[in-house]
């Protein structure tokens, strides 16, 4: 069964401690769907540039989140808004990740990818990622013109599933489960994963759009992770300065599928077809347990293998932005609500350095 | 006659379908199987109602609540809650006059446990719980009043050479309420009814090993996990029996065959993952009931209080008479056979606050023996967190049982120990990618030191004087300590290396302490270079006016940096009037 696809509260510093920054969007209704007066047929409102009312009842609902853009948004606003400063950061040093969140057909695939008739790198309605890819070549070139011959890039891209917990390669089709592991100085990795070097933008859409379409499983059941590591090498007399960052494109499994785990709502977990297990006492028991605070225990189940891997993203050196996507018609009412509520509990997630320290008074 | 057998064939398939066939499914037709079960089902109530003139009808009332029930459930399952609803409601009403007796009360209940489902999926969590509660309650009645194992609802559809043995019977029934009890569990845990919840959880798993309804491993760390919710209500005794109770159960796991009995290398690996698993649930057992005896021991400057100590121990003498009674029997888990390796297993810690080093080294030791057969598993190659926090632990370890060595060198060793532990991992770690990790090591490196210094002032201290080696020592673990604060509040500048304006919430305390700490450490630095001490002084100065000028700044900070900011205050007072007398004395005839 999956577990949970929501991110929980990961205890991770930020060197800004700034919380994930959470971006909803609301994409126009359909063509032929034309608007009737007074938001008929409409579930929600934009009131500013971070606020959305949903109509529910008896109380309509306000949300407040870092932007809220309305249906006249463009693809590059989107971009500039979102993308830019995270792609920038990574530059700098650090990771950045990208979250892409909401139901099947609420235009999280034409905010990332762009329309989807369209391989074309260049057409002007591409979404976040080509857009991202060029933008990060682009401050490539610029920072090698700047330095001349002192400083060199490598760019390498991986792109892998996640799909009912266990791990594929999407850019090795021969491979089966991967695991992840951890190393002292490289962080998380996924041990076995295919990374393919990149010299431009356009290859790098190249890679990701062939391997995205070739994709077979139901993806809106599962996670797709591309990551882009960005190495920098710097000479300067006899010192060398390397510095590696890594930038997540994550395209979250649909938000439809939340009910297939158990963070969502206050569904019991029916046992009776399950033999001899109780397969969700465990998380029963384990929410018991988060219940308590305080540091000293240990919690037997893992994360999930999503937020293990993403476990920098979520704190760390790193910059994440989670964008939602939501559909305004009122059919729709019931996964935008549940979208909000996620994206409101995904601006809770606080990058938490805890130090641990012994609260004695034992000051002379 | 044989349309009853063909009818008990139909009923049979349709539970086949429904329990077997649908889970191979495929993804684009989920229910395909669920939709050939219920056409199936309808087929048999067509056929019960023509067979109905002349049966009697107590029997043909409680054939259709059967058939009403598998209904509901088949709804439930395919997301038509409202119809599904019905169903289940025809079948309570149908069974109504008759739950108490045993050929209705296991379909009653289940039919109970089925609305609380459906109810749940709606989110209607209240309502959930009276349908749970009812069962619950039926089931306790029924056991006071009857308890003869009561018939499955299968049966209802079975020739009579078929029907089921009371053993049999017996199993369905008690699994039944076990699922009752299960579903409570996750209601209760839902209403934020912690208590309640656990006590749900810890029941479920006591009847899983009564009815040997479990997975070893499964079963294992879900104890194993429990008894880290009684860890944080300091109910040892209680945190002790799951884990024993974990450890015993988990070592049945390898003797089992799995259900494939193809162990793969991941099996394996897996196996050794989760009684690594369990280890660190030990370690955290060990170092909370050694970190509560602290708590309980030591005086309002963290040392042990021997009147607290005498105390202690008389009441102890008193209790230990009583212990056996306070022996909650629920608690206990297991069978006969089980329950004898579960306590032997007990045997090997002790449940109750320990009071002196002797006591305090056993606890100890056991702890320490589980880092080693954590650290086994989670080795830091490919484990980095994990190990890191294992070693963490371990330090933890050693600094609780400084607390109860009264000699202070040896005290010294100790924390040397966590210094030895701590630094290479820390000198390796990348805070690129574990930069919440490297801060805590950062600050318990610091703290460590800090600590070292203090034992070796009050070494020196009864020292008639000090020696050249004695100072050369605490200069350098003053030194050391002050690196690594120092370290730790570099962490928190920007990439442009510039101190934040004004300090997240989460590292203000940390950050305060660290600067406060300095502060301190250069006031305990020892030179006869009264040049060099004015510098320390002006040092420390500017440490405590770091502290004091910030929570001026940002009133909010008071609350978190109380004690510190009082102590600033006053060493603001102090330090430049002893700094004007000091620079008196290095220029007496200015």
């Amino acid at each position: 069964d999956l577990r949970d696809s929501t991110l929980p509260l990961l205890n991770s510093p930020s060197v800004e401690g700034d919380a994930i920054k959470v971006y909803v969007r609301v994409r126009p209704p359909s063509e032929g769907t034309a608007l009737t007066d007074g938001d008929q047929g409409l579930c929600l409102s934009v009131l500013s540039s971070n606020t959305i009312r949903l109509h529910s009842k008896p109380e309509p609902k306000i949300f407040t989140f870092d932007y809220v853009a309305n249906m006249e948004t463009t693809q590059e606003s989107v971009f500039s808004s979102v993308a830019k400063n995270i792609v920038e950061s990574c530059m700098n040093g650090y990771n950045g990740t990208i979250f892409a969140y909401g139901q099947t057909g609420s235009g999280k695939t034409f905010t990332m990818m762009g329309p989807s008739d369209s391989d074309n790198f260049t057409h002007s309605l591409r979404g976040v990622i080509p857009r991202s890819f060029e933008y990060l070549f682009f401050l490539i070139e610029r920072e090698k013109e700047k330095a001349g011959s002192g400083k060199s890039f490598l760019c390498k891209c991986s792109f892998i599933e996640i799909y009912n917990e266990q791990i594929f390669d999407l850019l090795d089709s021969a491979s089966a489960g991967l695991f992840l592991r951890e190393h002292i100085k490289k962080g998380v990795f996924v041990d076995g994963a295919v990374e393919q070097v990149l010299s431009s933008a356009a290859e790098a859409y190249q890679v990701f759009f062939v391997t995205s379409t070739s994709m077979n499983r139901e993806s809106s059941r599962s996670h797709a992770v591309f990551t882009i590591t960005v190495e920098s090498m710097e000479k300067n007399n006899d010192i060398v300065n390397i510095r590696s960052s890594l930038l997540n494109l994550v395209d979250l499994a649909g938000s439809e599928r939340q009910k297939d785990t158990h963070t969502e709502g206050l569904r019991l977990k029916e046992a009776g077809n399950i033999n001899r297990s109780l397969s969700c006492l465990g998380q029963v028991i384990t929410a018991l347990v988060d219940v308590g605070n305080g540091k000293q225990r240990h919690i037997c189940y893992r994360d999930s293998k999503l937020t293990f891997l993403l476990r920098d993203s979520l704190g760390g050196n790193a910059k994440t932005c989670i964008i939602a996507n939501v559909h305004p018609g009122s059919r729709c009412f019931g996964e935008t609500l549940s979208t909000l509520n996620f994206a409101q509990r995904a601006k809770l997630i606080k990058n938490k350095a805890v130090v641990n320290e012994d609260t004695q008074g034992n000051v002379s | 006659g044989s349309g009853w057998a063909a009818v008990c064939e139909k009923f049979r398939t349709a539970r086949t379908l429904s329990a077997v066939e649908s889970r191979k499914d495929p993804e684009t037709e989920p229910y395909r199987s669920k939709y050939s079960a219920r056409a199936l089902l309808q087929e048999v109530k067509q056929l019960l109602s023509a067979a109905e003139e002349g049966g009697e009808a107590r029997l043909v009332a409680v054939r259709r609540a059967v058939l009403e029930y598998e209904l509901g459930v088949n709804h439930t399952d395919t997301e038509e809650l409202s119809a599904g609803e019905e169903h289940l409601q025809r079948c309570t009403q149908l069974l109504e006059p008759h739950r108490l007796s045993p050929d209705c009360v296991s379909l009653y209940i289940q039919a109970q446990n089925n609305l609380g489902i459906l109810w749940s999926e709606r989110d209607e969590i209240k309502t959930a719980q009276t349908y749970l509660e009812s069962a619950e309650a039926l089931y306790n009645q029924y056991m006071k009043e009857d308890g003869n194992p009561p018939l499955d609802p299968s049966e209802h559809f079975m020739s009579e050479e078929e029907k089921l043995t009371d053993q049999e019977r017996s199993k369905r029934f008690e699994k039944a309420y076990t699922h009752t009890l299960y579903y409570l569990a996750q209601v209760y845990q839902h209403l934020e009814m912690i208590e309640k919840a656990a006590q749900y959880c810890h029941t479920t798993l006591k009847r899983q090993l009564e009815y040997c309804g479990y997975y070893p491993v499964e079963w294992a760390l879900n104890a194993a996990t429990l008894s880290q919710y009684y860890l944080s209500k300091q109910c040892f005794m209680e945190s002790r029996h799951c884990l024993a109770a974990a450890s015993v159960i988990f070592s049945q796991a390898g003797q089992v065959p799995s259900a494939e009995d193809n162990e793969t290398e991941q099996d394996q690996q897996d196996l050794r993952q989760r009684k690594a698993e369990i280890a660190r649930c030990w370690i955290k057992y060990c170092l909370n009931l050694l970190q509560s005896a602290r708590k309980l021991l030591e005086d309002n400057i963290g040392e042990l209080d021997p009147d607290r100590q005498l105390e202690l121990k008389a009441q102890r003498k008193k209790e230990e008479d009583e212990k056996e009674k306070g022996r909650k029997k629920a608690v206990l888990f297991g069978t006969s056979d089980i329950c004898d390796s579960v306590l032997a297993m007990e045997e090997k810690v002790s449940s109750v606050y320990p009071l002196d080093f002797q006591e305090a080294r056993e606890i100890f030791l056991v702890g320490q023996n589980y880092v080693r057969e954590a650290k086994e598993f989670f080795q830091v190659d490919g484990y980095v967190t994990d190990h890191i926090e294992i070693v963490q632990d371990h330090s933890a370890l050693f600094k609780v049982l400084a607390f109860f060595e009264e000699d202070y060198e040896r005290r010294c060793k100790m924390h040397k120990r966590r210094i030895d532990m701590l630094e290479p991992i820390y000198a390796d770690l990348n805070p690129q990618y574990y930069l919440l990790i490297s801060r805590q090591l950062q600050f318990e490196l610091a703290d460590t030191y800090y600590e070292m210094m203090d034992l070796k002032v009050a070494i020196g201290n009864r020292l008639e004087e000090l020696d050249s080696h004695t100072i050369k020592k605490i200069n350098s673990l003053a030194q050391l300590a002050i690196k690594y604060y120092e370290l730790f509040l570099d962490s928190l500048r920007n990439p442009d290396k510039v101190f934040p304006e004004e300090l997240e919430e989460d590292v203000l305390r940390p950050a305060m302490v660290a600067k406060f700490h300095i502060a301190r450490l250069y006031g305990k630095l020892i030179t006869s270079d009264s040049k060099k001490q004015l510098e320390n002084m002006q040092t420390s100065l500017e440490y405590y006016t770091f502290l004091v000028d910030y929570c001026e700044k940002y009133p909010n900070a008071v609350r978190a940096v109380e004690t510190e900011l009082e102590l600033s205050k006053e060493m603001v007072g102090l330090l430049p009037t002893r700094m004007e007398r000091l620079r008196a004395k290095l220029c007496p005839f200015i």
